[in-house]
Order: C-alpha cells, then sequence, then structure tokens
C-alpha cells in the first residue's frame, strides 16, 4: 500500500503537517524504510541494552595505573623487565627501559572488592555496577591504526565504526535527532580523525554526528533566515515536490519527508543541549559546579538527555588534539593521568549513578576504554610507552554484570594471560548485549559479506553474568 | 606446493614454473574456472527483432527480454529532459538554456545523434569519466591515517586520467600504462604518472618503531587489491589468508600476483627538464629565503620562555636527576647517561606550554609573525614537478605465503605468477624487470575472459545507472550474476573489436533507445521487477555529491572550469576545521589559495583529503577513498537536507543564483521564474508552478529563497 496523491496532496494542504505526513509514509506498508533509514528496527534476539554510551580515553590510560593493580611492579621498580619475556618493542621504546611502579595507591571498593587505585576517588564508588576485563589485546602499537581497530574492527582506515553498525542494525529510536552522535575534545581530536566515526562502506546516513555545546550543535543545523521565512520557504519546496512526486515512488517520498526531519531536528537539537530544566542536584551530580569538571560533565549530562530522547548510539572522547590534552603519558605519566583523571572522574560517575536513578541503566550499555594500554616499563623516566598486548576496558549497564573482573594480565601488567580477548570479541560482546548477532549484521560490499567481526569474534559471555 | 622453490633454486635458475603440486582441497577450488566469467566471452547472435524501437544491437537485446515477459519499454524521455539527462550524464553539468533552445528547434533527425557527439568531444567528458575511475582506484591527495599529508604532485595522476578519458585513449593501453607504464615506455612522463594508479591508496606513514615489514605488506595490498578490483572485478583480497571460498583463487595465487609488485616502490620521479630543475630550484630558494628571518623572529620570541620553562621544570626534578643534568657528559657513567637524557626529556617542553606562557607584547608579536608566515606561505613556489608513481627495485625481496595474511607467519616462498584458473596465463619472469608488463600484457589480451567485461559493465553502468552485473567489483560466485548474459558478451567482444575505444562504447549506448527511455514507474512491473532488471524504465538516479555541488555552481554562473592542475582547498566550516588533527599548533591547518574563483573550480579538482571529508559531500554520499567504490550509494536523510538548506555554500549559491537572474531579468517576477526554471531544469515552469511561485513572492518571499527551494527540489537533485 502505498499513500495515493490525494493523501499527500491533502497532507500538504494542512501546511504539511509533517507528524501526519510521517504517520502517512509509515503506514504504508514497505514504505517505512525507503521512507526513513533510520526507523527503528527489531534485534535478532532479545537484548538487554537498547543503547550504547561508549567513553573513550584518547591517548590510552595505563591499566597498571588504573584498574588493573600490579604490586609486584614494586618490587621491580628500577629494574630490567625479567628476560623470560624476550624483547618488548613499542613505538618508541625498545624494552630495555627499567620498571616502573605505578604512583597511586589501589584499594577495593564496594560489596565486590573490585580494586581502583587512587586516580578514581568518584568512580571507585561504582565499581559494583562495572565489569573489568583486564585482557584485552589489539594489532597496533601506534595510535591510529589501533584506533580503527577498536572502532572499526581493523587497523585501516574505511570500515564502519561500531556505531555505524549499531544504527545500521537497530535504526534510531530518535525521529528528530541523529542516531549516532559523537562529542569529541574540544581542544582536538583523536588521531585517528573523523574515520573514527565514519560510515565506511555503510550508506553515509550512518555516519557519526559531531554534536557540540551552545546553541548551534550540530553543523548547518541553524538557519540564516527566521524560522516562519524558512518554513515558508520549506513549504514551498514540498509543493513543488509534490508536484513531481507519482503515488508509488517511495524514493521521492523519503526526501520529503527528510526536510521535515531536518526542520524538526533545528529546534529539538537546541532543546536537547539546554540544561535550564536540570535540578542544581544533578549538575552537580555531574560536576557542572566545578571548573574542572564542567566541560566533560557537561558532555556526560548531554549524553543521557540524547539517549532520554531515543539517541542509539553516543561516542564521547577525553582527550584529543595537543599531547598534553591526552592520555598519552609517554613521560610525566603522574602528572598526566591525574589531570585526565581529574577532568573525567567525577562526569563519568555521575552519568552511572544519575543513569542507575532514572533506571536507564539498565538498559543502556556503557564503556569505558582506550586503543591500548601503556607498557611497565618507563619512558623518559617517568612515563610509559603504548601496550597493545594487555589492556583494561570496562562495561556498566545493559545487562552486564557489575562487580566483576574478567581476565587477567601478567604480574607485570604487560601481557594478558588465560582468556584474553581481541576487539574482534569486544565488538562480538557489545553487538551480542544489543541483541545483535555479529553473524547476521552483514552488508555486501566489494563482493564480500562485511562484517563488524570479519571473521568472527566470541562474544565473552561472562559480561553478563 | 604451488610451483614453490627454493630460494637457492630462484637464484641458481631464475625458475619461471615449476610444476605445481595442488593438494585435494585445491584441486576442488581450481574446479570452480567453469564460473561463466572464467570462460572467454563468445561473441553472441544480436536477436533478429524486426522493431523501430531498435535502434542500436543493445536495443535487440534488451527488447528481447522484455518480449519474454510481454512487456513494452517506456516512451522515450521528451526532448528538454532528454537533453539534461545526457548533460548531466556526459559531461556532469546542465545544458545552457540556449543549447536546451536549440536541440528542441532541431528538427533534423540527426539532431540527437549531433547533440551525444558534441558532448562526447567536450572536455567535461573526461572529467565525469574521470571522477568515475578515481573512485574505481579510490584516488586521494593525501596519505590518510593520522598524519594525513598532503600527496603534492599526485593530481598529475588525475589529470592524466582526465586526458586519457578525452583523447579516447585505448582502455589496453591505459590499463598498460597504469600497471606498468614505466616498464614499457621508459622516459615517456605520462607513462610514469600513470604508474600512481599503483600508489593511489592509503598508507600509513608515522614515525616511531613501526613494523617496516607490516607496512611494506600493507603496501603490496593495496597494489593487489587494486588490480582485482578495478581490471579483474574479483575479489583477490579474499584469498589473503586461505583459499577464496567461493571462487577459483588459491592462496597461493594471491601470493603469486602480490609477487609480481614485490620489486616495486613507490618513488616521486622528476619530469623536468636540468633547466626546469634549477628554475623551480632557484624559486625555492628565493621563498626560503624570504621565510627565513620570519621564522627566526619567532624562535626569538619563543626562545626565552623555553628557557624559562626548562629551568623550572629542572628545579622539579629529583636532586640526583638534577646533579646529573649538572655533571659534564663525559663523566658521566653509561646508566648515568641513560638517567640524564631521560632527565633532559622531562625539562621539554610541548608548543602550547610554550605558548601558554608567552606574554604581551611578545604574545602579540608572535601571532603577527606567524600571520606573516602563513601568508607568505600561501605563495610558495610549486615543488619540483615529479610523477607520484612507482619504479622497480634492483633486487625483490622473496614473497612468501602467509599464514592468515600475518607477514610474520611465512609459509612457502612463490614465485611471481598469475592465477591459476585463468587459462590464458603468460608466463611471469622471475627477475624484477617486466614482472608488471607481463600482468598488464595478460590483462590486455583479447582472450581474457574478465578486462573487457569488467570495462563495458563499467560503461554500461555509468550511462544506465546499474551494472548488467550488478555487482561492479565482483564478477566472482558471490557477486550478481548479469541480467542479460548475452548482452555483456556482446559489448565486451564489441569494445575490444572497437580497438577498447571506451568513446564509442559511449556513443553507441547513449544513441539507443535503451538509454533514451523515460523513468516511468509501473505499478504492474515493479510487482515482479522492482529493481528494473529488465530495463523496462531508466534507473533512478540521484545527482551525486560532485554533480550536485558543479551544477550548484553552475546554477548560479560561478562555476570556474579551469581544468586540472594542482588539488584546491575551499573555505571549510569552522566546525570542521576544529576535526582536523593536529598535536601541533593549530594556525595554519587549511591554507586558502588566494584567488577566490578557485574555490568555484569542478568538484574533481578539489583537494581529496582522506580524513578530512567536506560535510556536504560526504552527507551527499561522496566516497571515503579508502576502499574501491565503484557505484555510489544513495542514501536520503536529513542532514543532507540540513547541509542542501542552512551550509553556508548552499545560501551562498542561492544568493548567486538570485543576483544572476536580477541581471538578466530585472525586477520582472516571471521572467525571474521562467528563467529560474530554464536553468535549474531545462524546462519552463506549468501554469500551477508560475501561481505557487507568484504566491509565494505574494507573501514577501525573498527570490534567493525561492532560488534555494528550487535547488533543493526532487527534480533537480535527480537526473531526468
Amino acid at each position: 500500500m502505498f499513500p495515493n496523491r490525494r493523501d499527500v496532496l491533502r497532507a500538504s494542504a494542512q501546511g504539511f503537517g509533517a507528524l501526519a505526513l510521517q504517520a502517512m509514509m509509515a503506514k504504508a506498508a514497505g514504505v517505512g524504510a525507503a521512507t526513513n533509514p533510520l526507523a527503528s528496527k527489531q534485534p535478532h534476539f532479545a537484548g538487554k541494552a537498547k543503547r550504547v554510551i561508549f567513553l573513550f580515553m584518547v591517548g590510552a590510560p595505563g591499566q597498571m595505573d588504573t584498574f588493573d593493580p600490579k604490586p609486584a611492579l614494586k618490587k621491580f621498580e628500577g629494574q630490567k623487565l625479567p628476560e623470560s619475556f624476550g624483547k618488548v618493542g613499542s613505538q618508541f621504546t625498545d624494552g630495555s627501559t627499567p620498571i616502573l611502579s605505578s604512583p597511586w595507591n589501589f584499594k577495593q571498593y564496594g560489596q565486590s572488592g573490585m580494586w581502583v587505585s587512587d586516580l578514581f576517588p568518584h568512580l571507585s564508588q561504582c565499581v559494583d555496577d562495572m565489569c573489568f576485563v583486564r585482557s584485552f589485546q589489539t594489532d597496533s602499537v601506534v595510535h591510529a591504526p589501533a584506533m580503527y581497530h577498536v572502532h572499526s574492527g581493523r587497523i585501516l582506515m574505511g570500515f564502519p565504526s561500531l556505531g555505524a553498525w549499531v544504527t545500521y542494525g537497530l535504526g534510531s529510536e530518535s525521529e528528530n535527532l541523529p542516531a549516532y552522535v559523537v562529542m569529541p575534545q574540544p581542544e582536538g581530536t583523536p588521531e585517528g580523525g573523523t574515520p573514527c566515526w565514519g560510515p565506511g562502506f555503510l550508506p553515509a546516513v550512518h555516519q557519526g554526528t559531531v554534536f557540540r555545546s551552545g546553541a548551534n550543535p550540530i553543523m548547518h543545523l541553524k538557519s540564516p533566515v527566521a524560522p516562519d521565512r524558512q518554513r515558508r520557504t520549506l513549504d514551498l519546496l514540498q509543493k513543488m515536490n509534490q508536484m513531481d512526486t507519482e503515488p508509488l515512488d517511495s524514493e521521492m517520498a523519503a526526501r520529503i519527508s527528510s526536510y521535515e526531519l531536518a526542520f524538526k531536528m533545528q529546534t529539538s537539537a537546541p532543546e536537547a543541549v539546554d540544561f535550564s530544566g536540570e535540578s542544581a542536584a544533578t549538575k552537580s551530580l555531574y560536576g557542572l559546579d566545578e571548573d574542572r569538571t564542567r566541560e566533560f560533565g557537561g558532555r556526560c549530562l548531554l549524553a543521557r538527555r540524547l539517549i532520554e530522547r531515543g539517541v542509539r548510539y553516543i561516542q564521547i572522547y577525553s582527550g584529543g588534539g595537543p599531547v598534553s590534552i591526552q592520555w598519552d603519558a609517554h613521560s610525566h605519566l603522574k602528572k598526566n593521568h591525574e589531570k585526565m583523571a581529574g577532568l573525567t572522574d567525577k562526569p563519568i560517575a555521575g552519568l552511572l549513578r544519575d543513569l542507575k536513578s532514572r533506571g536507564l541503566l539498565e538498559d543502556t550499555l556503557v564503556i569505558w576504554g582506550s586503543e591500548f594500554g601503556r607498557l611497565p616499563m618507563s619512558e623518559s623516566g617517568n612515563g610509559r610507552d603504548h601496550n597493545p598486548h594487555g589492556f583494561t576496558m570496562w562495561f556498566a549497564g545493559g545487562g552486564t554484570k557489575g562487580g566483576q573482573a574478567i581476565g587477567q594480565t601478567d604480574d607485570f601488567g604487560l601481557y594478558g594471560v588465560g582468556d584474553r580477548f581481541t576487539m574482534r570479541d569486544f565488538h562480538a560482546t557489545i553487538l551480542h548485549a544489543l541483541g545483535l548477532d555479529q553473524n547476521q549484521l552483514w552488508y555486501l560490499h566489494n563482493g564480500r559479506n562485511e562484517k563488524l567481526t570479519d571473521f568472527g569474534g566470541k562474544v565473552i559471555k561472562q559480561v553478563f553474568g | 606446493m604451488y610451483r614453490v622453490v627454493s630460494l637457492g633454486l630462484i637464484a641458481l635458475l631464475g625458475l619461471a614454473e615449476p610444476a605445481a603440486e595442488l593438494t585435494k582441497a585445491d584441486e576442488r577450488v581450481l574446479s570452480r574456472k567453469s564460473w561463466w566469467s572464467f570462460r572467454p566471452p563468445a561473441r553472441p547472435e544480436v536477436p533478429a527483432i524486426k522493431d523501430p524501437w531498435v535502434r542500436t544491437p543493445i536495443d535487440a537485446f534488451i527488447l528481447q527480454g522484455l518480449r519474454e515477459k510481454g512487456w513494452t519499454p517506456s516512451a522515450s524521455l521528451p526532448p528538454r529532459q532528454l537533453i539534461r539527462r545526457l548533460s548531466l550524464d556526459v559531461t556532469g553539468l546542465p545544458p545552457t538554456p540556449a543549447e536546451v533552445a536549440a536541440f528542441v528547434a532541431d528538427r533534423s533527425p540527426q539532431a540527437y545523434e549531433h547533440l551525444v557527439d558534441r558532448l562526447l568531444a567536450s572536455d567535461a567528458y573526461g572529467e565525469r569519466w574521470g571522477q568515475k575511475w578515481l573512485d574505481v582506484v579510490r584516488y586521494a591527495d593525501t596519505n590518510g591515517f593520522e598524519l594525513d599529508l598532503d600527496r603534492a604532485q599526485a593530481w598529475r595522476y588525475r589529470d592524466y586520467v582526465i586526458r586519457s578519458f578525452n583523447e579516447s585513449k585505448p582502455y589496453d593501453q591505459f590499463v598498460k600504462e597504469q600497471i606498468a607504464g614505466d616498464e614499457i615506455w621508459p622516459g615517456n612522463h605520462q607513462a610514469r604518472i600513470a604508474t600512481g594508479f599503483l600508489r593511489a591508496g592509503p598508507e600509513h606513514l608515522v614515525g616511531g618503531n613501526t613494523d617496516k615489514e607490516m607496512d611494506r605488506q600493507e603496501v603490496l595490498v593495496e597494489m593487489t587489491a587494486a588490480v582485482g578490483g578495478a581490471f579483474l572485478g574479483l575479489t583477490m583480497n579474499c584469498a589473503r589468508c586461505h583459499n577464496h571460498k567461493f571462487d577459483p583463487i588459491l592462496q597461493a595465487d594471491y601470493y603469486q600476483l602480490q609477487a609480481i609488485f614485490a620489486g616495486a616502490k613507490g618513488a616521486d620521479v622528476e619530469i623536468v627538464t636540468a633547466a626546469e630543475k634549477a628554475a623551480a630550484e632557484a624559486l625555492l630558494k628565493t621563498h626560503e629565503a624570504r621565510a627565513k628571518p620570519i621564522k627566526e623572529a619567532i624562535e626569538a620570541i619563543e626562545k626565552p620562555y623555553r628557557a624559562q620553562l626548562k629551568a623550572e621544570k629542572k628545579l622539579l626534578l629529583e636532586p640526583h636527576l638534577r646533579a646529573l643534568l649538572d655533571k659534564p657528559k663525559e663523566q658521566r657513567t653509561a646508566a648515568e647517561n641513560v638517567l640524564a637524557k631521560n632527565a633532559e626529556s622531562q625539562t621539554n617542553s610541548t608548543w602550547d606550554e610554550v605558548v601558554n606562557r608567552i606574554g604581551e607584547p611578545d604574545k602579540s608579536r608572535r601571532i603577527a609573525l606567524r600571520r606573516r608566515m602563513h601568508e607568505l606561505d600561501r605563495d610558495a613556489p610549486a615543488p619540483v614537478a615529479a610523477a607520484y608513481g612507482v619504479e622497480n627495485m634492483e633486487e625483490a625481496p622473496v614473497t612468501h605465503i602467509l599464514k592468515v595474511g600475518d607477514h610474520k607467519m611465512k609459509l612457502a616462498p612463490v614465485l611471481p605468477g598469475l592465477p591459476m584458473a585463468f587459462a590464458n596465463r603468460l608466463p611471469v619472469p622471475s627477475g624484477v624487470p617486466g614482472r608488471r608488463t607481463a600482468l598488464a600484457e595478460w590483462l590486455v589480451s583479447p582472450e581474457h575472459p574478465l578486462t573487457a567485461r569488467v570495462m563495458a559493465n563499467r560503461i554500461w553502468q555509468a550511462r544506465m545507472g546499474a551494472g548488467l552485473v550488478r555487482t561492479m567489483n565482483d564478477f566472482g560466485a558471490l557477486g550478481e550474476r548479469p541480467t542479460h548474459p548475452a548482452l555483456l558478451d556482446w559489448l565486451a567482444t564489441e569494445f575490444v573489436t572497437q580497438g577498447w575505444n571506451v568513446k564509442a562504447m559511449d556513443r553507441l549506448i547513449l544513441l539507443s533507445s535503451v538509454y533514451r527511455q523515460a523513468g516511468t514507474l509501473d505499478a504492474l512491473k515493479m510487482k515482479t521487477d522492482l529493481d528494473n532488471r529488465l530495463y523496462w524504465r531508466a534507473h533512478r538516479r540521484r545527482m551525486d555529491s560532485e554533480m550536485l555541488r558543479d551544477n550548484l555552481l553552475a546554477l548560479s554562473g560561478e562555476l570556474n572550469r579551469k581544468a586540472g592542475g594542482p588539488a584546491v582547498r575551499v573555505p571549510i566550516e569552522p566546525e570542521l576545521y576544529e576535526l582536523i588533527f593536529t598535536e601541533a599548533e593549530p594556525d595554519n591547518l587549511w591554507p586558502l589559495p588566494r584567488d577566490v574563483t578557485e574555490f568555484s573550480r569542478r568538484s574533481i579538482y578539489l583537494l581529496n583529503k582522506r580524513t578530512v571529508r567536506l560535510p556536504m559531500m560526504t552527507n551527499f554520499d561522496q566516497p571515503d577513498a579508502m576502499s574501491s567504490c565503484p557505484q555510489r550509494a544513495s542514501s536520503t536523510h536529513a542532514l543532507q537536507s540540513l547541509s542542501l538548506m542552512n551550509s553556508g555554500f548552499a545560501q551562498d549559491r542561492a544568493k548567486a543564483f538570485a543576483a544572476r537572474l536580477t541581471v538578466a531579468c530585472g525586477l520582472n517576477e516571471a521572467c525571474r521564474v521562467k528563467s529560474a526554471y530554464e536553468l535549474a531544469l531545462a524546462r519552463i515552469p506549468r501554469p500551477a508552478e508560475a501561481t505557487l511561485a507568484r504566491e509565494f513572492f505574494g507573501q514577501g518571499g525573498k527570490l534567493e529563497e525561492f532560488c534555494l527551494a528550487l535547488m533543493n527540489r526532487n527534480e533537480f537533485v535527480y537526473v531526468p
């Protein structure tokens, strides 16, 4: 069933009641998907998680300085790594530098007794909701390829990012906002640049959309003319489009409705970034009342507001641009991580608490991670080089079981031992949480059924308890 | 073991082709070579159909398919729409109102044929085809990855491609130049530039201890993938980790093909005379001399602040480290030297620490100096002209089959060679020179089952909107079967017979009745053939991003038709500027040319930077130049509408379009509307449309707003 010409004209006579038009289009069987490629879709099976917030720590925090305590490092402080490890090269060091113990103490927290370093006084209070996986590994020792790996499953550019796959698989629950929102560090972009949230070979509709604070959160959102003038131009356009549109023509109908969605987005996006309706207590929870945490806290609060409005996938970056605003502590580890953790600890804890108190944590998967970890040996005396062999990321909410740590690294925090997990496993697990089967989520590109996990990862079942 | 030999044997005998020893599994894979696309095309009989609709053999093949269903083709497109379609397809640009009027008035039976010939002869033809070819080879002007540095000379390959299409260069020569131009035509600059094909893909260049062998493997993977996708229409890369799962390609085949490139490396080969080089170098020297005092002045400002920071940081060091730094180097032990080096690096400052420290008036002086430096750089002379291509090494490292494609897991060594499933294989020399020549000669041998079919299919798709094989880069078992196998083979053999002349094939297709059909919808036919596999109507095609931008500039009368030359940066949104990755001072990341008319160049000449995509182009599905794109996606979404309504680019074009109408018509509203329709849609407004426009202006609508609406209209954005 397609809407007939008279229905369409009637809708236009009502001054393009966008909702009426939209509903009419959606009603027409088979036209729904063509009208809005981001229409919400059923998952492959019932997954607890409905949406994702991925907090990405650009430059890579050290796992032995954050969530993976390595008391042995104290014992070996200043010594060389035992020869049994063989040659452990990294991007800037050759493995010959001495062991550097963590400048921070670790304590156990919560009912679960999870270990967290003193870097995170706020997050440590949330450990019973956090599920740590301590033995991830990745394929590159260099930031950009490693970032592409964690974002898109390959160390190369040009593959669809995680958020693109998720919106391809599930569509969006919001009609008036982008399905996939990205919030970079205001000072600059992560090394991988915009391909980190690119659509790869998926249609452009699956690209991440950068959101900024302020009155104009999305590029090209603001009309340069007053709303009534714009509406009048839009009405002229839509009336002309109606003249061209055959009743059978779902593609043209889709274009017509895309203009109405765009028009609505112009009011709904600024509404989402307006925090005036939030209580002082909520703002304080995210650290909006402190200089240090205001910026990152604002992005975390915005993330909550966007998922409330149906956004499917949100990527937030801590760090980007100048090295002094990244976690990439090749020297001055202590100063660097204290600064970066200080910017993010309270806001992330605030986000977890706020989601929990609103009942949103149950079906929102929160991920914290980075492109790799850091080495137990020093660089420049008081920093660390990159470690792709074993590092920690954590999950919260979305059906994951908090208060546990899965996998481990050796006594030095260098290599994963026992159960080691690849980026394919990481992605398979996220898709699983969302009710998506990694093997059913594919896209034919240049003769190959491309999948996020390529030849397949294993779902880390323990994550779900 | 496949033509696998010991390294000693290779050296001793220069063995070309030892006997293959295939496993049972290999034989099973190779037995798939009976797949249709691995058999050479045979010239089919043209269906004998007597019907006035049949103007060309193509029409006979298509009409036969329709008749089997009892269907008839759609009516021919009316002249105004026909000329608009033809112009957009062939040149990517709209017809002028005068051209439309002349065509409509031309009653001669050859009117259409003359139009086709005129458009095929236009320089814009090569620009349009060039864009399609650049998509296939994933051309860009930068390396990609974090640094994403400019390839300052890569544009010569882009110009070479455009020129090749415009000159009707035979496609077999085009293939040979791109794969082995340096070997076959040594000393020929254009042939050397053509090898830029092998370097068109992304390349990861970054500092530090990267794995050189892995980097090299990535380069070879890119070269092999390029040939597989562009010429063979096969997913060769699927056999990188294991025997191909669907096609008769062994993992050994993949590495034998890769070995053909093992002796080739990227090289910027100068293509100038000694005098030209001296002149270019003199200009560069003068420029450097002008820049030097500015750079020194900036350094002089920064120096004391950097020293101050260093002194402060030194005070923060642990006392024993500080003492070490004060100790003369020759008195330190080796261990102390390591510690001192670390301590020294801990006292260094990053650029932002230094800049944040600089106070007035130094701060303002420094900013002014950096501006002067950047202004000066805008006039920087061009580097010494070079071909961004490849050259042969003295010796090629031995290629190994790699377990799951991992360079650390080497299996047996292989010699360079061509895939075993093909009947027309040629021997490939084991020495470095001539390997690529052999590959090229094999590809263009008339018996090759794929080369002509793959390109004939691309030409068909360029004109018809969908390939006869819809999976353009995959003629293998996972790809789609041709909708019209006989027509495809007829086109492939005709292509070779016509001397691999792309333009002649274009002409043939454009003159057909199939091409001239309207895009009329039909509920009954849509029920059984929604995808129009039988070509009962014209395919719906939205303008691609480049065509859209070029048409907006043509509409506003601003299009700068200057052809060729270095890639052009156009102004970008501040939000996009912020997303350019740098760890350095972000104050000159997007230097614009001085000549503002450069901003209105055709899109094919704009800088294609892999990590910085123009938002409007991306929204309209411009590919990311990371993998071969044989056919553009066409998505429809709200961000597209936002950029075509609200972006500075769209707004500015609407204003310029309005100004153009005012110049032509003064304040005469009916004239403006009529002229707007003629320019945008190649037709005059219908009465209802004229009324709509009058109402709009009556309510206070502005001309530029009317223009903006027209620019967003479905009829404008879609090819008729």
